[in-house]
């Protein structure tokens, strides 16, 4: 059993309310610019995703880096950042207005630079019964947690429910974690330089035929993957020998350097930290999320 | 030589102005190493004195360290249009305060426009003062090369350039050359906004590979990487990049690297040349 200090967390609400989606990509809107140029116009991140969920594919969708589920906000900058922080995956959503107050939910990812959501889980039956708007209380428990005898490994946006029941393999000054995949550096797009305390980190898929063939293009929403020769402590970035991990949050898109987006958990800088083939390890399956 | 004609009869030119920008810092004023080490540093916006193009681009006690005068537009439209509009090696003037009529280069785009001034020119600027660039170089193109993209290459540039033709392929002289592994923030921007910074978080790396050499100015080649919608890696595609603005301390940053010339690599090639730095090839410093 891995040794923390989950004991003395605190655990405070933050809340949002269920976003709209929103067409921000001035100067070509409603169009996108695929990476070849071709314009496109596909639903993406925000509002209520009602046929997509965590546990899905996250190749094939006809969309933009799409959330799963439920994305909420705040409007104001900075109580998003708040939400946005101390969100950790694995943590209980409630809804408590609409039609649907009572139903919970688990947090499941977050969204980065020009979206800042924080995408949860409910079951398909609660989704029919939300409305944009709606306010979601998340209790918010898991930032500060810390591996008492792997302090080189920094924890991010995870909850102890969560890593309780992730596979991990301890060895000697070493963690090792069960991923699905393991993704190259030359492979990790949108979100390098920023934030790994919220928002996510993109695998780029401009090349179909490298993604083919390394298998990521079966990457599931919810699985565990590896950034190989990736420092997240700060910002995120290329280092050798440093790993993240992290959770596939978002669908592919078909920007240049975005592609499924991954919300950070894990990271250390100088061989700590390890992974391992683990084809189970996606948490829709770990934490038995409903349908 | 005939087929390295570059189409510039048709190109139009335009006024954009902006003002000299004003340093700006987050509420605690800090960046931070990627152990965490939080650092106040000056570099970004404002007057920079003593950082010009064709000085290094590492080694500053500075972050993003932009050379020369930054300037923005207050709206946010005609910010746009300052940003898009603008070519490198555009010609650039004071128009009020006490600087009025002196004459600059523009040398980069960051957050803001860079332009380069001489010394004593500095020495008379104030934040807010106008300077008005005359724009011109948008949908500058090979007529023999449709498929290589040039961004924000004014006619000046698209000469000091020095390209070369072998065997169907352009050749672009270039200071050194890039992996792509290492390119990291402004992965999430489109290709025709600002930079994306070179990842020096792996300082072992920056030596090995000489990065640590690269000056402000300087022409960077990065192979596998399509530069035209956005900036993803690709194999058998290339880009020709500036570097435009100093080193980071922070992860995922690094001096910024502004796309330039992208295209497949079977028509966009590039060679070595320690001299390709644009304050020595757009003459804009006799020292250099």
């Amino acid at each position: 059993m891995l040794s923390t200090n989950a004991a003395d967390l605190v655990a405070v609400s933050v809340a949002g309310h269920i976003a709209h989606p929103g067409f921000p990509g001035l100067p070509a809107e409603p169009y996108r610019l695929a990476a070849d140029g071709t314009p496109f116009l596909l639903p993406t991140y925000g509002g209520i995703v009602y046929n997509v969920s965590v546990g899905d594919p996250a190749f094939g969708w006809f969309a933009d880096c799409i959330h799963p589920g439920v994305s909420i906000r705040q409007a104001d900058d900075m109580k998003n950042r708040g939400l946005n922080v101390y969100a950790c995956l694995g943590n209980t959503a409630r809804v408590m207005t609409g039609a649907a107050a009572g139903a919970t939910g688990v947090v499941t990812g977050k969204s980065g630079r020009f979206s800042e959501q924080v995408i949860c889980h409910f079951p398909k039956q609660d989704r029919l019964r939300m409305a944009v708007g709606d306010q979601i209380v998340i209790r918010a428990e898991g930032v500060g947690m810390a591996l008492t005898d792997h302090p080189a490994v920094r924890l991010k946006g995870l909850s102890a429910a969560l890593l309780g029941k992730m596979a991990l393999r301890e060895g000697q000054g070493r963690l090792d974690v069960g991923v699905t995949a393991s993704i190259p550096p030359h492979l990790i797009g949108a979100g390098l330089g920023l934030t790994s305390e919220g928002g996510s980190i993109h695998l780029q898929t401009t090349d179909r035929d490298l993604v083919a063939r390394l298998g990521l293009d079966r990457l599931r929403l919810g699985d565990i993957v590896a950034l190989e020769d990736t420092d997240s402590r700060m910002n995120h970035g290329y280092l050798r020998g440093a790993m993240a991990i992290g959770v596939v949050c978002a669908t592919d898109g078909p920007r240049a350097g975005y592609g499924p987006g991954i919300a950070l958990i894990m990271t250390a800088p100088g061989g700590e930290l390890g992974s391992y083939p683990d084809p189970g390890a996606n948490i829709a399956d770990l934490l038995g999320l409903i349908p | 030589m005939s087929d390295l004609a570059f189409e510039m009869g048709g190109l139009v030119e335009m006024a954009v102005t902006g003002q000299v920008s004003q340093p700006a810092m987050r509420p605690n004023g800090y960046a931070h190493w990627p152990d965490g080490r939080a650092d106040v540093l000056p570099g970004m916006y404002g007057i920079t004195y003593n950082a010009r193009v064709g000085d290094r681009a590492f080694g500053w006690a500075g972050d993003h360290v932009e050379p020369g005068v930054s300037i923005a537009n207050a709206e946010e439209k005609a910010d746009f249009a300052l940003h898009y509009l603008t070519c490198i090696g555009n010609e650039a003037t004071v128009v009020s305060g006490l600087a009025k009529g002196a004459r600059g280069v523009v040398t980069g785009e960051h957050a803001r426009i860079l332009v380069d001034f001489d010394a004593d020119v500095l020495d008379l600027m104030t934040i807010g003062d106008t300077v008005q660039i005359r724009t011109v170089g948008r949908g500058i193109r090979l007529a023999a090369y449709p498929m290589l993209e040039f961004k924000k290459t004014s006619p000046a540039l698209a000469r000091a350039y020095g390209l070369l033709e072998e065997n169907g392929q352009v050749i672009c002289p270039v200071a050194m050359e890039l992996p792509a592994r290492i390119m990291g923030s402004g992965a999430e921007l489109n290709a025709e906004f600002v930079d994306q910074d070179l990842m020096s978080g792996d300082r072992a790396l920056m030596a090995d590979l000489g990065i640590d050499q690269m000056r402000l100015g300087d022409l960077i080649a990065i192979r596998d990487v399509d530069h035209r919608f956005g900036r993803s890696f690709r194999p058998g595609w290339v880009a020709i990049c500036l570097c435009i603005h100093g080193d980071s301390i922070m992860t995922g940053h690094g001096p910024g690297i502004l796309t330039l010339i992208t295209g497949p690599a079977e028509k966009l090639g590039f060679t070595v040349d320690t001299g390709a730095n644009i304050a020595h090839t757009l003459n804009i410093r006799g020292d250099a």
